[in-house]
């Protein structure tokens, strides 16, 4: 094993040609997944859960897939979201729209503040910082608990339809309803990641994954690049933090919790880090898992334990790896799947 | 007054020694192995855990404060050869994502061997009580934790510093390859390190558990912990684990009756000041 990155889109000529087709390909089968999945399920509740915290995976991604970046962080703004929209609506009777608009704005801000602080440290260093300031955010949330209720957490989180004035054009109070907005959501935000990741931008941030010294020699400000991703990143987080409360009507404390960042991290490696695709994938089978087994076998927490292992031993681009490799060589494609999926 | 102080501040230098305990592990495996084990946690646990099976199968507390810490060793030294070895060579987000795969195994498999619930362990028979000087009075558990917590620093100092085997482990913290190449053993050495690491892990859990219980949960807030004082008193440095390991104990006993959270948060501030202004902590080596 040479690989020195969490590497599964490798970058050779044939294996980036497949890589647009595939590309377009998953974008429509995200679509198609999108439909199909209320459809499916058992409840639209399960669906919109499953599609809020694939946004959180594919944000989370953006950071470890695609610029290497390994942050116990996330939760900060997954929480923050959750909180900051929800004492919106409560307190200033703020929209919809105004609630979520909050809880990105927020998000991008505190991400800003975080990944300022947070990479000028490297590898052990930043981690350890991402968890110190995590753990920070947790006791603060558990200090305020005048604002977000502490231990009970934050309740009677209302769901506000999308309104003009005073007149109502879409209530969400329907659980199908709300499964199409966050939908919406979702699938703007794939498209609009697909585009920033296809893009030069994405380019250098794989660049950094790949060789942070190099890029930096080639003349990139890693560290602006690295800041923007960690404001994108957690933009996209507080928003899926803000829906989750909605969905939930009530806000946790364990939404802020560290154990919240590792679930989110868990979601991402799974379903494979540098897909976009792989987050919904992994988010998907871990949110299913859960609501199927953990009434029959409460500790199902330890499959996880399992995979999470195997993934980063054997199958480095977790599920999405897999199937792409199985996709490729029906397509009798040239390039070697095992190869370039991370087996080396 | 002054007596409630002085309660605290020996209630947090037990404290301090305990977090002492388990950092120093941690820190020797990161100094030696360069690894980062987020499994460090779960070891405590099952140090907690084993100690309440001993107890409640023999009834006594010295077998399961020598047979407890034992077993754990063991369990990491069969973990370390079977996966942990091939690990190491793999860069430490890695290390992390496979250690914290470890901890969820470990945490999840402690539940279905003894349950979701907490289990509280008696205080052993001949530490009750209370020791009374003047109108001062201290629980003998509390000071015996304190004593025998120093005489494993005391023992594992000269381990470490007058040792054939702790020079092979400081030399080895220096360069892996150089003692390698000089002829000795490097994989039983690493193997031998985390198993004691991981062992001094699951000593503090046998000592704690008549103070605090087994519980299933406490995990990652031991590793929290022992990551604040490993990064305080600087990565990889025994004596920055003891200084740091005291300073955060007797800080956080003193702010418990003021503001328990307050004392988390301050703690983990305090982490993340040091990372930023002087990552190598008090005492790690610039």
């Amino acid at each position: 094993m040479t690989t020195k990155t969490l590497d599964t889109v490798a970058a050779s000529p044939g294996r980036r040609r497949f890589k647009g087709r595939l590309g377009a390909g998953t974008t429509l089968a995200m679509l198609a997944v999108m439909v199909l999945l209320p459809l499916v399920l058992p409840s639209a509740t399960l669906a919109t859960e499953i599609l809020i915290f694939a946004m959180a995976a594919l944000a989370c991604n953006l950071l470890l897939g695609f610029t290497g970046l390994l942050s116990f962080g996330q939760a900060i703004f997954f929480g923050a979201g959750a909180y900051i929209s929800a004492l919106a609506m409560i307190h200033l009777n703020a929209g919809l729209i105004g609630a979520l608009l909050i809880a990105v704005v927020s998000g991008c801000v505190l991400a800003l503040g975080v990944g300022m602080l947070c990479i000028r440290r490297k590898g052990i260093y930043f981690v350890m910082l991402t968890l110190a300031l995590t753990q920070m955010a947790y006791f603060l949330a558990y200090t305020l608990s005048d604002w977000t209720g502490g231990d009970n957490g934050l309740l009677d989180v209302p769901r506000p339809p999308l309104a003009v004035g005073e007149t109502t054009l879409i209530s969400f109070a329907s659980p199908l309803a709300f499964y199409a907005l966050v939908a919406s959501l979702f699938a703007l935000i794939y498209v609009v990641a697909r585009r920033i990741t296809d893009s030069p931008f994405g380019s250098t941030l794989l660049a950094i994954r790949e060789n942070e010294q190099r890029a930096s020699a080639l003349g990139y400000d890693t560290r602006l690049f690295k800041i923007m991703v960690f404001v994108l990143s957690g933009g996209i987080t507080a928003l899926a933090g803000a829906l989750y409360g909605m969905l939930l009507n009530f806000v946790p404390l364990s939404n802020i919790e560290l154990l919240m960042s590792e679930q989110i991290l868990i979601m991402t490696i799974i379903g494979g880090t540098g897909s976009l695709f792989g987050s919904l994938l992994g988010a998907g089978a871990i949110v299913l898992l859960g609501d199927l087994l953990s009434s029959i076998w409460p500790r199902w927490m330890l499959l996880l334990g399992v995979a999470l292992i195997a993934v980063v031993i054997f199958m480095r681009g977790g599920l999405w790896g897999g199937l792409s490799s199985l996709l490729e060589r029906r397509r009798g494609s040239h390039t070697k799947p095992h190869k370039e999926a991370g087996h080396d | 007054m002054l007596n409630v102080y002085l309660f605290q501040i020996l209630n947090g230098l037990g404290l301090g020694m305990i977090y002492f305990l388990i950092s120093v592990g941690l820190t020797l495996i990161f100094g030696l192995l360069n690894f980062v084990n987020f499994a460090h946690g779960a070891f405590f646990l099952v140090g907690s855990y084993l100690c309440y099976t001993l107890v409640s199968l023999t009834g006594n507390f010295w077998l399961a404060l020598i047979a407890g810490p034992l077993l754990v060793a063991l369990l990491a030294w069969a973990l370390e050869r079977s996966l942990i070895q091939r690990i190491y060579h793999l860069p430490h987000t890695f290390q992390i994502l496979v250690t914290l795969g470890i901890a969820l195994i470990i945490q999840e498999l402690s539940i279905m061997i003894w349950g979701p619930v907490g289990k509280s362990i008696p205080t052993p028979e001949a530490l009750q009580g209370v020791v009374r000087i003047g109108n001062f009075a201290y629980p003998y558990y509390r000071l015996f934790l304190i004593g025998f917590s120093a005489l494993v620093a005391v023992v594992l100092w000269l381990l470490l510093e007058r040792t054939r085997f702790g020079a092979l482990v400081r030399a080895g913290s220096e360069s892996t390859e150089m003692v390698s190449l000089l002829g000795s053993n490097i994989f039983r050495l690493f193997s031998i390190t985390f198993a004691l690491g991981v062992g001094l892990a699951g000593l503090a859990g046998v000592l704690s558990a008549p103070l605090r219980g087994a519980h299933p949960f406490i995990g990652p807030e031991v590793l929290g912990l022992a990551f604040v004082v490993v990064v305080i008193g600087g990565m990889g440095s025994f004596t920055g684990a003891l200084v740091a390991g005291l300073i955060v104990g007797v800080v956080q006993s003193l702010m418990t009756s003021l503001w328990p959270q307050g004392a988390s948060l301050m703690i983990y501030a305090a982490m993340a000041v040091v990372i930023l202004l002087r990552p190598h902590g008090l005492f790690g080596r610039a």
